[in-house]
Protein backbone atom coordinates (compact mmCIF):
# COMPACT_ATOMS: atom_id res chain seq x y z
CA UNK A 1 0.00 0.00 0.00
CA UNK A 2 1.74 3.01 -1.10
CA UNK A 3 1.76 6.45 0.28
CA UNK A 4 0.51 8.02 3.48
CA UNK A 5 -2.36 7.19 5.70
CA UNK A 6 -3.62 9.11 8.70
CA UNK A 7 -7.01 8.43 11.06
CA UNK A 8 -10.24 10.89 10.47
CA UNK A 9 -9.77 13.81 12.97
CA UNK A 10 -12.83 13.14 13.97
CA UNK A 11 -12.32 9.62 15.76
CA UNK A 12 -11.69 9.23 19.75
CA UNK A 13 -9.61 5.95 21.03
CA UNK A 14 -9.65 4.38 24.99
CA UNK A 15 -7.95 1.14 25.81
CA UNK A 16 -10.59 -1.07 27.59
CA UNK A 17 -8.97 -4.60 28.51
CA UNK A 18 -7.40 -6.03 25.82
CA UNK A 19 -9.34 -3.87 23.04
CA UNK A 20 -10.20 -0.23 22.05
CA UNK A 21 -13.52 1.65 21.90
CA UNK A 22 -13.57 3.93 18.40
CA UNK A 23 -15.90 6.80 18.03
CA UNK A 24 -16.53 8.42 14.96
CA UNK A 25 -18.29 11.34 15.79
CA UNK A 26 -18.44 12.76 12.48
CA UNK A 27 -20.94 9.58 11.97
CA UNK A 28 -21.97 9.19 15.47
CA UNK A 29 -20.67 5.31 15.74
CA UNK A 30 -18.30 3.16 17.75
CA UNK A 31 -17.23 0.03 17.35
CA UNK A 32 -14.47 -1.85 19.36
CA UNK A 33 -11.07 -2.97 17.47
CA UNK A 34 -8.61 -5.68 18.71
CA UNK A 35 -5.23 -4.17 20.73
CA UNK A 36 -3.63 -4.60 17.13
CA UNK A 37 -6.00 -2.27 15.53
CA UNK A 38 -5.87 -0.38 18.08
CA UNK A 39 -2.12 0.44 18.24
CA UNK A 40 -2.10 1.03 14.23
CA UNK A 41 -5.11 3.81 15.08
CA UNK A 42 -2.89 5.18 17.73
CA UNK A 43 -0.02 5.40 15.70
CA UNK A 44 -2.19 6.99 12.83
CA UNK A 45 -2.69 9.97 14.92
CA UNK A 46 0.45 11.30 12.53
CA UNK A 47 0.40 10.40 8.74
CA UNK A 48 2.30 6.83 8.62
CA UNK A 49 3.15 5.29 5.85
CA UNK A 50 2.09 1.54 5.07
CA UNK A 51 6.38 0.20 6.36
CA UNK A 52 5.99 2.23 9.12
CA UNK A 53 2.93 0.93 10.35
CA UNK A 54 4.10 -2.94 10.18
CA UNK A 55 7.13 -1.68 11.39
CA UNK A 56 5.24 -0.65 14.56
CA UNK A 57 3.27 -3.85 15.03
CA UNK A 58 6.31 -5.73 14.87
CA UNK A 59 8.10 -3.79 17.56
CA UNK A 60 4.49 -3.74 19.79
CA UNK A 61 3.91 -7.28 19.47
CA UNK A 62 5.43 -10.61 19.14
CA UNK A 63 4.69 -11.92 15.77
CA UNK A 64 6.07 -12.81 12.34
CA UNK A 65 6.74 -10.19 9.83
CA UNK A 66 4.79 -11.70 7.08
CA UNK A 67 1.86 -12.23 10.27
CA UNK A 68 2.11 -8.11 10.86
CA UNK A 69 2.26 -7.28 7.30
CA UNK A 70 -0.94 -9.52 6.63
CA UNK A 71 -2.47 -7.91 9.94
CA UNK A 72 -1.69 -4.37 9.11
CA UNK A 73 -2.66 -4.51 5.35
CA UNK A 74 -6.21 -6.15 6.13
CA UNK A 75 -6.75 -4.18 9.08
CA UNK A 76 -6.24 -0.74 7.05
CA UNK A 77 -7.88 -1.33 4.51
CA UNK A 78 -10.98 -1.98 6.56
CA UNK A 79 -10.48 1.15 7.84
CA UNK A 80 -10.00 3.43 4.83
CA UNK A 81 -13.48 1.31 3.58
CA UNK A 82 -15.24 2.57 6.38
CA UNK A 83 -13.59 6.06 6.53
CA UNK A 84 -12.22 5.66 9.54
CA UNK A 85 -8.24 6.31 7.82
CA UNK A 86 -7.57 8.44 4.78
CA UNK A 87 -4.58 8.78 2.43
CA UNK A 88 -2.82 11.65 2.93
CA UNK A 89 -0.69 13.93 0.67
CA UNK A 90 2.99 13.92 2.36
CA UNK B 1 -37.68 43.98 35.52
CA UNK B 2 -34.30 42.17 35.25
CA UNK B 3 -33.18 40.14 38.15
CA UNK B 4 -29.29 38.45 38.01
CA UNK B 5 -28.53 36.84 41.46
CA UNK B 6 -25.65 33.84 41.77
CA UNK B 7 -27.38 30.33 42.54
CA UNK B 8 -25.29 30.79 46.51
CA UNK B 9 -27.76 28.22 48.60
CA UNK B 10 -28.21 28.86 52.21
CA UNK B 11 -26.14 26.17 53.74
CA UNK B 12 -25.97 25.45 57.46
CA UNK B 13 -22.39 26.17 59.13
CA UNK B 14 -19.89 23.02 59.22
CA UNK B 15 -21.32 21.36 56.50
CA UNK B 16 -18.05 20.67 54.09
CA UNK B 17 -20.34 19.20 51.49
CA UNK B 18 -22.45 22.12 51.41
CA UNK B 19 -19.40 24.59 52.06
CA UNK B 20 -18.00 22.56 49.03
CA UNK B 21 -21.28 23.24 46.46
CA UNK B 22 -20.92 27.43 47.29
CA UNK B 23 -17.44 27.61 46.49
CA UNK B 24 -18.76 26.63 43.15
CA UNK B 25 -21.90 28.51 42.70
CA UNK B 26 -24.08 28.55 39.15
CA UNK B 27 -24.81 32.39 38.06
CA UNK B 28 -28.21 32.24 36.36
CA UNK B 29 -30.11 35.46 35.15
CA UNK B 30 -33.85 36.16 34.27
CA UNK B 31 -36.05 38.87 32.91
CA UNK B 32 -38.70 36.74 35.12
CA UNK B 33 -37.89 36.88 38.68
CA UNK B 34 -40.24 34.32 40.08
CA UNK B 35 -38.76 32.15 36.70
CA UNK B 36 -35.36 32.35 38.16
CA UNK B 37 -36.21 31.26 41.44
CA UNK B 38 -38.02 28.55 40.49
CA UNK B 39 -35.40 27.36 38.30
CA UNK B 40 -32.75 27.98 41.04
CA UNK B 41 -34.60 25.84 43.90
CA UNK B 42 -34.29 23.58 41.02
CA UNK B 43 -30.82 23.49 40.51
CA UNK B 44 -30.39 23.56 44.47
CA UNK B 45 -33.02 20.75 44.99
CA UNK B 46 -30.38 18.79 42.90
CA UNK B 47 -27.63 19.00 45.45
CA UNK B 48 -24.96 18.44 42.74
CA UNK B 49 -21.77 19.55 44.27
CA UNK B 50 -20.97 21.73 40.95
CA UNK B 51 -17.49 21.56 39.31
CA UNK B 52 -17.25 24.91 37.80
CA UNK B 53 -19.25 28.03 38.07
CA UNK B 54 -21.34 28.01 35.01
CA UNK B 55 -24.17 30.61 33.91
CA UNK B 56 -27.71 29.98 32.58
CA UNK B 57 -29.37 33.40 31.09
CA UNK B 58 -33.25 32.34 30.82
CA UNK B 59 -34.91 35.10 29.04
CA UNK B 60 -39.08 34.27 28.87
CA UNK B 61 -40.03 35.64 25.30
CA UNK B 62 -43.51 36.03 23.43
CA UNK B 63 -41.71 34.00 20.77
CA UNK B 64 -38.63 32.05 20.68
CA UNK B 65 -36.23 33.44 17.89
CA UNK B 66 -36.08 32.22 14.39
CA UNK B 67 -32.41 30.59 13.96
CA UNK B 68 -30.80 30.33 10.74
CA UNK B 69 -29.41 27.04 11.49
CA UNK B 70 -28.78 24.07 9.03
CA UNK B 71 -26.89 21.57 10.92
CA UNK B 72 -28.56 18.09 10.85
CA UNK B 73 -30.88 18.10 13.63
CA UNK B 74 -31.13 14.86 16.21
CA UNK B 75 -34.17 14.04 17.88
CA UNK B 76 -34.20 12.99 21.31
CA UNK B 77 -37.72 12.95 22.88
CA UNK B 78 -39.53 16.04 22.29
CA UNK B 79 -36.18 17.96 21.42
CA UNK B 80 -33.94 18.54 18.22
CA UNK B 81 -30.51 19.18 19.06
CA UNK B 82 -27.87 21.10 16.59
CA UNK B 83 -24.34 20.27 17.36
CA UNK B 84 -20.68 20.96 15.81
CA UNK B 85 -19.32 22.94 13.04
CA UNK B 86 -19.06 25.57 12.14
CA UNK B 87 -19.61 26.99 15.49
CA UNK B 88 -19.61 24.35 17.45
CA UNK B 89 -22.45 25.71 20.05
CA UNK B 90 -25.26 22.79 20.30
CA UNK B 91 -28.78 24.42 20.26
CA UNK B 92 -31.37 22.86 21.38
CA UNK B 93 -35.25 23.60 20.43
CA UNK B 94 -38.43 22.21 22.57
CA UNK B 95 -41.09 23.06 19.74
CA UNK B 96 -41.95 26.51 19.50
CA UNK B 97 -42.32 26.39 23.20
CA UNK B 98 -38.47 27.16 23.99
CA UNK B 99 -34.82 27.48 22.73
CA UNK B 100 -31.28 26.94 23.93
CA UNK B 101 -27.83 28.01 22.50
CA UNK B 102 -24.88 26.21 24.82
CA UNK B 103 -21.81 27.84 24.45
CA UNK B 104 -19.04 25.96 21.99
CA UNK B 105 -16.19 25.85 24.99
CA UNK B 106 -17.55 27.64 27.85
CA UNK B 107 -19.80 26.60 30.63
CA UNK B 108 -22.87 28.78 29.94
CA UNK B 109 -25.89 28.88 27.76
CA UNK B 110 -28.83 31.37 26.71
CA UNK B 111 -32.32 30.21 26.98
CA UNK B 112 -35.33 31.63 25.74
CA UNK B 113 -38.87 30.28 26.92
CA UNK B 114 -42.26 30.72 25.97
CA UNK B 115 -44.98 31.69 28.75
CA UNK B 116 -46.19 28.36 27.34
CA UNK B 117 -43.29 26.95 28.62
CA UNK B 118 -43.06 28.86 31.97
CA UNK B 119 -46.37 27.73 32.43
CA UNK B 120 -45.38 23.92 32.12
CA UNK B 121 -42.00 24.44 33.96
CA UNK B 122 -41.64 20.92 35.85
CA UNK B 123 -42.35 19.52 32.53
CA UNK B 124 -39.97 21.91 30.84
CA UNK B 125 -37.03 21.40 33.37
CA UNK B 126 -36.81 17.62 32.59
CA UNK B 127 -37.75 17.45 29.01
CA UNK B 128 -35.91 20.55 28.07
CA UNK B 129 -33.55 22.49 30.38
CA UNK B 130 -32.06 19.33 32.07
CA UNK B 131 -30.94 18.41 28.39
CA UNK B 132 -29.11 22.10 28.30
CA UNK B 133 -27.74 21.80 31.49
CA UNK B 134 -25.88 18.26 30.33
CA UNK B 135 -24.34 20.10 27.40
CA UNK B 136 -23.17 22.81 29.71
CA UNK B 137 -22.12 20.24 32.53
CA UNK B 138 -20.08 18.72 29.75
CA UNK B 139 -18.04 21.78 29.54
CA UNK B 140 -16.95 21.17 33.10
CA UNK B 141 -15.91 17.33 32.74
CA UNK B 142 -19.19 16.33 33.85
CA UNK B 143 -20.74 13.32 31.23
CA UNK B 144 -24.35 12.67 31.78
CA UNK B 145 -25.23 9.01 32.42
CA UNK B 146 -28.69 7.32 32.43
CA UNK B 147 -28.65 5.23 35.75
CA UNK B 148 -29.56 4.69 39.12
CA UNK B 149 -26.60 4.84 41.63
CA UNK B 150 -26.57 2.95 45.13
CA UNK B 151 -24.22 2.11 47.57
CA UNK B 152 -24.60 -1.02 49.60
CA UNK B 153 -25.02 -1.84 53.34
CA UNK B 154 -21.28 -3.44 52.57
CA UNK B 155 -20.25 0.16 51.62
CA UNK B 156 -19.79 -0.99 48.01
CA UNK B 157 -21.17 1.45 45.02
CA UNK B 158 -23.52 -0.01 42.22
CA UNK B 159 -24.75 1.91 38.91
CA UNK B 160 -27.66 0.27 37.70
CA UNK B 161 -27.47 1.63 34.24
CA UNK B 162 -30.93 0.73 31.50
CA UNK B 163 -33.15 2.66 29.41
CA UNK B 164 -36.61 3.66 31.01
CA UNK B 165 -38.65 1.07 32.29
CA UNK B 166 -35.88 -1.24 33.03
CA UNK B 167 -36.28 -1.46 36.54
CA UNK B 168 -33.86 1.17 37.75
CA UNK B 169 -36.14 2.89 40.08
CA UNK B 170 -38.26 0.12 40.95
CA UNK B 171 -34.86 -1.27 42.36
CA UNK B 172 -33.75 1.76 43.82
CA UNK B 173 -37.00 2.03 45.94
CA UNK B 174 -36.55 -1.36 47.00
CA UNK B 175 -33.02 -1.51 48.16
CA UNK B 176 -33.67 2.07 49.69
CA UNK B 177 -35.74 0.81 52.10
CA UNK B 178 -33.39 -2.05 53.28
CA UNK B 179 -30.26 -0.36 53.96
CA UNK B 180 -28.79 1.04 51.08
CA UNK B 181 -28.35 4.53 50.33
CA UNK B 182 -29.10 6.52 46.92
CA UNK B 183 -27.57 8.86 44.91
CA UNK B 184 -30.10 8.99 42.04
CA UNK B 185 -32.20 6.50 40.11
CA UNK B 186 -31.97 8.05 37.24
CA UNK B 187 -30.03 10.87 36.46
CA UNK B 188 -26.45 10.77 36.74
CA UNK B 189 -22.95 12.83 35.83
CA UNK B 190 -19.56 10.71 35.39
CA UNK B 191 -17.10 12.55 37.19
CA UNK B 192 -13.08 11.81 37.98
CA UNK B 193 -11.31 14.73 39.84
CA UNK B 194 -13.11 14.26 42.94
CA UNK B 195 -13.35 10.16 42.71
CA UNK B 196 -11.49 7.63 44.59
CA UNK B 197 -8.10 7.77 43.62
CA UNK B 198 -7.96 7.40 40.08
CA UNK B 199 -11.22 5.98 40.31
CA UNK B 200 -14.36 7.55 38.36
CA UNK B 201 -17.44 8.30 40.06
CA UNK B 202 -20.90 8.79 39.56
CA UNK B 203 -22.47 12.25 40.70
CA UNK B 204 -26.32 11.82 41.28
CA UNK B 205 -28.84 14.62 40.36
CA UNK B 206 -31.15 14.15 43.44
CA UNK B 207 -34.89 13.51 42.87
CA UNK B 208 -38.17 11.81 44.16
CA UNK B 209 -37.24 8.02 42.79
CA UNK B 210 -40.12 8.14 40.38
CA UNK B 211 -42.50 4.82 40.10
CA UNK B 212 -45.00 3.84 37.53
CA UNK B 213 -47.90 2.30 39.38
CA UNK B 214 -46.46 -1.17 39.03
CA UNK B 215 -43.20 -0.44 40.39
CA UNK B 216 -45.42 1.48 43.47
CA UNK B 217 -47.41 -1.63 44.29
CA UNK B 218 -44.44 -3.75 44.76
CA UNK B 219 -43.01 -1.47 46.80
CA UNK B 220 -46.44 -1.98 48.55
CA UNK B 221 -45.91 1.72 49.99
CA UNK B 222 -48.93 4.42 49.87
CA UNK B 223 -48.47 8.16 49.67
CA UNK B 224 -45.17 9.67 47.79
CA UNK B 225 -44.90 13.05 46.27
CA UNK B 226 -47.86 13.31 43.32
CA UNK B 227 -46.02 13.28 39.65
CA UNK B 228 -49.08 12.80 37.59
CA UNK B 229 -48.02 14.80 34.58
CA UNK B 230 -44.75 12.09 34.23
CA UNK B 231 -47.69 9.34 35.36
CA UNK B 232 -45.67 8.57 38.22
CA UNK B 233 -45.16 8.83 42.21
CA UNK B 234 -42.15 10.28 43.69
CA UNK B 235 -40.60 9.42 46.85
CA UNK B 236 -37.87 11.08 48.94
CA UNK B 237 -35.05 8.58 49.47
CA UNK B 238 -35.33 9.41 53.55
CA UNK B 239 -39.03 8.73 53.50
CA UNK B 240 -38.07 4.92 52.09
CA UNK B 241 -35.66 4.64 55.35
CA UNK B 242 -32.27 5.71 54.00
CA UNK B 243 -29.68 8.18 53.13
CA UNK B 244 -29.33 10.00 50.11
CA UNK B 245 -25.38 10.08 49.18
CA UNK B 246 -23.91 12.64 46.14
CA UNK B 247 -21.09 10.50 45.15
CA UNK B 248 -20.94 6.81 44.13
CA UNK B 249 -17.86 5.45 43.17
CA UNK B 250 -18.95 2.10 41.84
CA UNK B 251 -17.79 -1.40 42.34
CA UNK B 252 -20.45 -2.94 40.49
CA UNK B 253 -22.75 -2.25 37.04
CA UNK B 254 -25.78 -3.99 36.45
CA UNK B 255 -27.42 -3.68 32.71
CA UNK B 256 -31.03 -3.97 33.52
CA UNK B 257 -34.05 -5.33 32.42
CA UNK B 258 -37.13 -6.84 33.45
CA UNK B 259 -38.83 -10.36 33.80
CA UNK B 260 -40.20 -12.56 35.63
CA UNK B 261 -37.02 -13.57 38.05
CA UNK B 262 -34.06 -12.21 38.99
CA UNK B 263 -30.70 -13.21 37.42
CA UNK B 264 -27.41 -11.79 36.57
CA UNK B 265 -24.74 -12.96 33.67
CA UNK B 266 -21.66 -11.28 33.84
CA UNK B 267 -20.42 -9.38 31.42
CA UNK B 268 -17.32 -8.70 29.10
CA UNK B 269 -15.53 -5.69 28.20
CA UNK B 270 -16.68 -5.30 24.89
CA UNK B 271 -20.38 -5.34 26.14
CA UNK B 272 -20.26 -3.29 29.03
CA UNK B 273 -18.72 -0.60 26.63
CA UNK B 274 -21.14 -0.57 24.16
CA UNK B 275 -23.69 -0.51 26.62
CA UNK B 276 -22.09 2.29 28.70
CA UNK B 277 -21.85 3.87 25.39
CA UNK B 278 -25.63 3.99 25.01
CA UNK B 279 -26.42 4.76 28.40
CA UNK B 280 -24.00 8.08 27.56
CA UNK B 281 -24.41 8.77 24.29
CA UNK B 282 -24.10 12.58 24.25
CA UNK B 283 -20.50 10.90 23.92
CA UNK B 284 -21.09 10.65 19.88
CA UNK B 285 -22.39 13.98 19.68
CA UNK B 286 -19.39 16.51 20.17
CA UNK B 287 -16.36 16.76 19.61
CA UNK B 288 -15.50 18.72 23.00
CA UNK B 289 -14.50 16.51 25.43
CA UNK B 290 -15.66 13.15 24.05
CA UNK B 291 -12.07 11.87 24.64
CA UNK B 292 -12.29 12.63 28.27
CA UNK B 293 -16.03 11.52 28.27
CA UNK B 294 -15.06 8.14 26.49
CA UNK B 295 -12.68 7.80 29.09
CA UNK B 296 -14.53 8.33 31.95
CA UNK B 297 -16.54 5.51 30.13
CA UNK B 298 -13.88 3.26 29.84
CA UNK B 299 -12.65 4.28 33.98
CA UNK B 300 -15.92 2.92 35.01
CA UNK B 301 -15.87 -0.37 32.83
CA UNK B 302 -12.64 -1.21 34.18
CA UNK B 303 -12.83 -0.87 37.72
CA UNK B 304 -16.22 -2.36 37.85
CA UNK B 305 -17.44 -5.84 37.72
CA UNK B 306 -20.48 -5.57 35.46
CA UNK B 307 -23.47 -7.85 34.69
CA UNK B 308 -26.43 -8.01 32.52
CA UNK B 309 -29.16 -8.26 34.82
CA UNK B 310 -32.94 -9.32 35.09
CA UNK B 311 -35.11 -7.53 37.94
CA UNK B 312 -37.72 -10.04 39.01
CA UNK B 313 -40.56 -9.63 41.62
CA UNK B 314 -38.55 -12.10 43.28
CA UNK B 315 -36.44 -8.95 44.09
CA UNK B 316 -38.80 -8.11 46.61
CA UNK B 317 -39.52 -11.45 48.59
CA UNK B 318 -34.98 -11.08 49.06
CA UNK B 319 -33.80 -8.07 48.59
CA UNK B 320 -30.53 -9.35 48.96
CA UNK B 321 -30.43 -11.21 46.63
CA UNK B 322 -28.65 -9.22 43.90
CA UNK B 323 -25.23 -9.06 46.26
CA UNK B 324 -25.71 -12.89 46.66
CA UNK B 325 -25.91 -13.17 42.67
CA UNK B 326 -22.68 -10.80 42.07
CA UNK B 327 -20.47 -13.02 44.94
Amino acid sequence: MKGSFRRHADLRLTALADEGVVLHLGERRYFTVNETGLAILNALEQPRTYDELVAGVLDEFEVEPEVAAETTTAFLQRCIDSNLVLAVDT
Amino acid sequence: MTSTESGLASGRHGDPEREARDSHPYVLTSNDAALGASLRRWLDESRLDWPATFQLDVQVVETVAVVDDTREAFPQADLLIQAGAPDGTVRITWGSRAMAIVDATEPRATVQMTPEAVAALETAERAFLLVTLLFVLRRVGWYHIHCAALVDPRGRGWLLVGQSCSGKSTTSALLASHGWSVSTDDIGFLSHSRGEGSKGSVEGFRSPIALRDGGQALLGKAGGIDLSRRGKTGFDVEDLGARWVSRVTPEFLLFTSTGTTTSVTALGPRAVINHLIESSLWVLFELVHAQEHLDALARIATQSRAFSATLGPDLFANPDLLQELVQ
